[in-house]
Parts: C-alpha cells; structure tokens; sequence
C-alpha cells in the first residue's frame, strides 16, 4: 500500500507558489485598472476551480448514498478537490467588492428606473446577494469538512461507522447542494443579464459542474498512477470515469439543447436577447467551438470502449472537457457586459494562472498530508478487485 | 439436416469453478466451442479469448442510419414535399429537427442491436434452440470441442469440479 508522501516534488511546489503569487497579483491589479474585465476574469476563473472543488465533493457524496465501492481506491483525489471549497469560497466573496462593475441592477439608479427590474428588486440586492452569497459557501464548506472528516475517521477505526456516518452526511450535502447550487448559478451568473431568465439554468451549470470535475479527477487518476503512487488504481476504473465523462457531457449537450431549442422555438425577445449577442458578430464562433469541446469531441471520441481505457487518450479528452467548460462559463459571463467581442484578455489568463496554481497547491498539499490509500475502508477490498 | 459437431459439456455448479476450468483447459490447448450461463460472469470473455464483440458496430451504424432517416425524412416532408410557415421560421430549421433526430437514433440504435443479437444467436421467437437444462437457473456449462473418449480432458475438467461430463452433437 502507498504511504504518506509528498505528491509533488518542492521545485514543483515553487514553481506553482510564483505562478499563483504572480497571477494573483496581476488579478489584483486588473480589479483595480479594469474592474469589468477583471471582476468577470475573477467570476469566471473563481467560479471554474470552485465548481471542480465542489464537483470532487458530489461525486464522493453520490457514490457514497448510492453505497458503491468501486471509486475507494483513488477517493483522497475527489477529496483532495473538495478540500479547495474554502479557499474557492474566498475568491468568491472578494466578488463581492465589485458588484456595480459586474452587475446591472448593482449600479446606481438603475432599479428606480427600469420597471422590470424594480418588480425583481426583493431579490436582486446588494444586501441580499451578499447573505445568500455566505450562507451557501459557509453550507458548502460544511459539509466538505464532515465528509472529509469522517473518511479519515475511517482511518483509524476498524469499524464501518465513520462511513456509514458519511452516507447519511452524503444524502442531506445533496439535497442541500443541489437547491443551493441551482440559487448559486441564478444569483452569481444568470443575474449578470437581469432582465433575461432560464428555469433550467442551474440544472445546466450542475451538468457542467458534473462532467467538468469527472475530467478533473481523471486527469489527476491518471497522472497518479501513471507516477506510479497509486499502483492500486487498474483499468477498470479508468473505463468507469471515462463512461461517466461521456455521460456527463452528453447530459450537458442535452440540458444545452433543452434551454436553447425553447428559447429559439418561442422567440420571445425577452428571452433571446441572451442567445441574440453569443450567436452574432464577435462571440459567435465561440458559440459554436462551445458546443465542440463540451460535447461533440468527447462524444466521438470516447465511443469505442478502447478508448475508455486508454489512459493518455482519457487525458486528451478530459484536457478538451476542461478547455470547453472553461470556454462555457466566459461565454456565460463576460457578453453580458462586453457585447461586442474583444478576445480573451490578459486578465483572463492572470485570473486562470493564479487561481490554478493556488488550486494545484491545495490539492496536492491535501493529499500529500495523508496516507493515499483509504485504509479500513469497507470497500477498500472490492474497490482493489474492481473489475467491469 | 444442418451439418453438427460433437461436443464435450461440462457442468459446474459455480461460477468460479466454470472460470477456472475455462482458463485451465484453453492453457492445455482444447479448444472452447462456448460457455452457457445463467448471467454474465466477469472476466469470462477474457478465460475464453473472445474476440471483441462486432455488435458495437451493429448499433453504431444503426444510429447513424437513424438520424440521416430522421433529418432525411424532416427535411423532405417540411422543405421539399409541403413547406409550411409554422411561426415564421425557416422551412429548413435544424434545431426543431434535433428531438426527433435524438429520438430515432436511440430507436434504431436499440432495436437493431437486440435484432442482430437474436438473429446472430439464433435465439429469435421460433427458433428451434433448446437451452441445456438448468443453464437459466443455476448449473454452468462449459461446452469443449474434445472427445469423451480423451482421459486427460476427463481428469482435467473433474480436477476444476465438473459434476458431469457428457457427449452432445450440436448444430455447429
């Protein structure tokens, strides 16, 4: 079995320390030159490592009420994620700093003036914005706590209480996340265009959440046992991450299509005004590219069962996976306040370096803090003979 | 009359000694006609030496032809045969076209592989198959292409826990 150990090398962890230092301090300084660019760079890059985080978190608490066994071996990755939640949740709240910079109905005098807005000014407040903005993260970081708390209980406990502990912690985190998640995506980015509203949004972005944090963690599955520190890790588990990525990114283009097709089917302005600026002019072939990296890709590409259980073609994949999610959440966020199409800034690329670097370094330090392998976990034996 | 072979069957009563005395006999080189079992068993396809299974391709093509059918058949009935202006929309519009194009691809998808899967085993309503008695419930056959007259194989497949070895002629 591997034993506790440094996951990465300390040049490694040098490299990542600048990377972050410097990216977060070019962030810092586009928030205060250029607020509108900087603050969606912050939502956009904030929001992409915090879902992968909470994406760790619901992929461990699903397995865990659907009581399976198979993902035990490599589960200090998810969790490993999961432990960001904090630190994404502070990146989140400096949002907070810039709302006018962000949002419409932030700025002043915008609600007295504009009818539809005034009708919607109980919910869309500062004040309000900021509450549910803390009440969902400090949930969120809760319940990452408890879960990561009682499996590595587990750990020194040769009884199965600390995860049966889990199963119950696992099935109130997922009717608490799925409500809050869903409220998370309408306040932080559906209300970036106030006017404009979609049902299915929150449903939509749990997909992406879903399929991008899938990729996340294979990405990491492979790269740990293709260093050889988690040996214990076969092929059959690749083949299961690789069928859920597929699926995941299908549910995507699915839910997608679900918000698109009503919205061109009604054409009812108030609702296309959200397609109307991403399918013309400078935005549109991202529109498009969007569609390719999420879905079409990864569907052809992981077809064929061969190709489930390949793991450099699993990392191929989940690199487009991640690019397409990345590319979804700006094409959500940065047109409501740049209609007209002015590229991916060097606040994008600060936003995305500093908040990556401080995400690999959490991760890794988290795993590199425990023995890699979850020891007297009940499902440790099955999840060593996994097999499909 | 079909032409037939003669087979030997074994019967096991688990699935991991069908599994063992699977591996054992291909490594002493007899060859394995097939294996009959109540459920699907891991790690069989390997203990036999399957080949992957070409049905894959039977249900990708299958999909294909469902969705050209499906966008074929929308776009002649609304562009070319009796264009109508629903909404003012485009005769032409990809997206409306979409649902039922998902819809049919999963259709031919499904049913032609369930078609090819019978047609190929030969188990389709008529059929005149019989299943070996048990094989549905709770008895494992290894079905060997050797003679009962062969000791060794006897000795081999009883040392795996066969509980009953007999001669068959089957449609080969």
């Amino acid at each position: 079995m591997s034993s506790s150990g440094i996951v990465v090398g300390p040049n490694v962890r040098r490299i990542c320390m600048a990377v972050a230092a410097l990216g977060l301090s070019a962030l810092g300084a586009g928030l205060a030159l250029s607020p509108t660019r900087g603050f969606s760079s912050l939502l956009i890059n904030g929001f992409f490592f915090l879902t992968l985080a909470l994406g760790g978190a619901v992929f461990l608490a699903l397995n865990s009420v659907a009581n399976a066994g198979w993902y035990t071996v490599f589960k200090r990755i998810p969790e490993a994620f999961a432990s960001y939640v904090p630190v994404g949740a502070a990146s989140l709240l400096v949002v907070l700093a810039g709302l006018p910079s962000l949002y419409l109905w932030a700025r002043p005098g915008v609600m007295e003036t504009d009818h539809l807005l005034h009708q919607k000014a109980a919910f869309l407040n500062a004040p309000g914005f900021a509450l549910r903005m803390a009440v969902m993260l400090a949930i969120w970081a809760f319940f990452t706590w408890r879960l990561r708390r009682n499996s590595l209980a587990q750990d020194s406990d040769a009884s199965p209480h600390p995860t049966q502990r889990n199963v119950a912690t696992s099935a109130v985190f997922l009717v608490l996340f799925s409500i809050t998640f869903c409220l998370a995506s309408f306040d932080w980015l559906m209300s970036l265009e106030p006017h404009w509203f979609s049902t299915i949004y929150g449903l939509y972005n749990i997909a992406g959440m879903l399929a991008s944090s899938v990729a996340a963690i294979t990405l990491a599955v492979v790269l740990m046992k293709g260093s050889g520190r988690m040996k214990e890790i076969n092929t059959s588990h690749l083949h299961d991450l690789g069928k859920l990525m597929f699926g995941f990114a299908t549910l995507w283009a699915y839910l997608w299509f679900s918000q698109f097709l009503l919205i061109w089917y009604s054409n009812i302005p108030e609702e296309t005004v959200y397609f109307i600026h991403r399918m013309h002019g400078g935005w549109a072939p991202l529109f498009y590219l969007n569609l390719a990296l999420n879905w079409a890709v990864p569907f052809v590409l992981l077809l064929p069962k061969p190709a489930k259980r390949n793991p450099f073609h699993l990392c191929v994949v989940a690199g487009i996976m991640l690019a397409g999610r990345w590319l979804d959440l700006h094409l959500m966020i940065s047109p409501a306040n740049m209609p007209e199409y002015t590229g991916v800034g060097v606040w994008d690329a600060a936003g995305l370096l500093g908040l990556g670097a401080l995400f690999v370094l959490t991760v890794t330090r988290t795993m590199g803090s425990v023995p890699l392998i979850a020891r007297h976990d009940p499902y440790l034996v099955e999840s060593l003979h996994h097999h499909t | 009359m079909s032409p037939s072979q003669s087979v030997l069957l074994s019967y096991f009563d688990s699935e991991e000694h069908v599994l063992d005395a699977t591996r054992a006999v291909r490594e002493a080189g007899y060859a394995v006609h097939d294996v009959y079992t109540p459920y699907a068993i891991h790690g069989m396809d390997e203990a036999m030496g399957l080949k992957p299974s070409r049905l894959t391709w039977v249900c990708f093509g299958a999909g294909v032809l469902g969705a050209t059918s499906a966008l074929s058949l929308q776009y002649y009935t609304s562009v070319v045969s009796w264009p109508l202006n629903v909404g003012g929309k485009p005769f032409n519009s990809f997206p409306a076209f979409i649902p039922v194009a998902f819809e049919l691809t999963v259709l031919f998808a499904g049913l032609f592989t369930v078609a090819a899967f019978l047609l190929r085993s030969k188990s389709f309503p008529g059929s005149k198959r019989e299943a070996l008695p048990r094989v549905t419930d709770d008895r494992f056959v290894l079905a060997l292409r050797a003679d009962e007259s062969d000791a060794k194989v006897k000795a081999l497949l009883a040392r795996h826990g066969a509980l009953e070895v007999e001669q068959m002629e089957v449609a080969s």
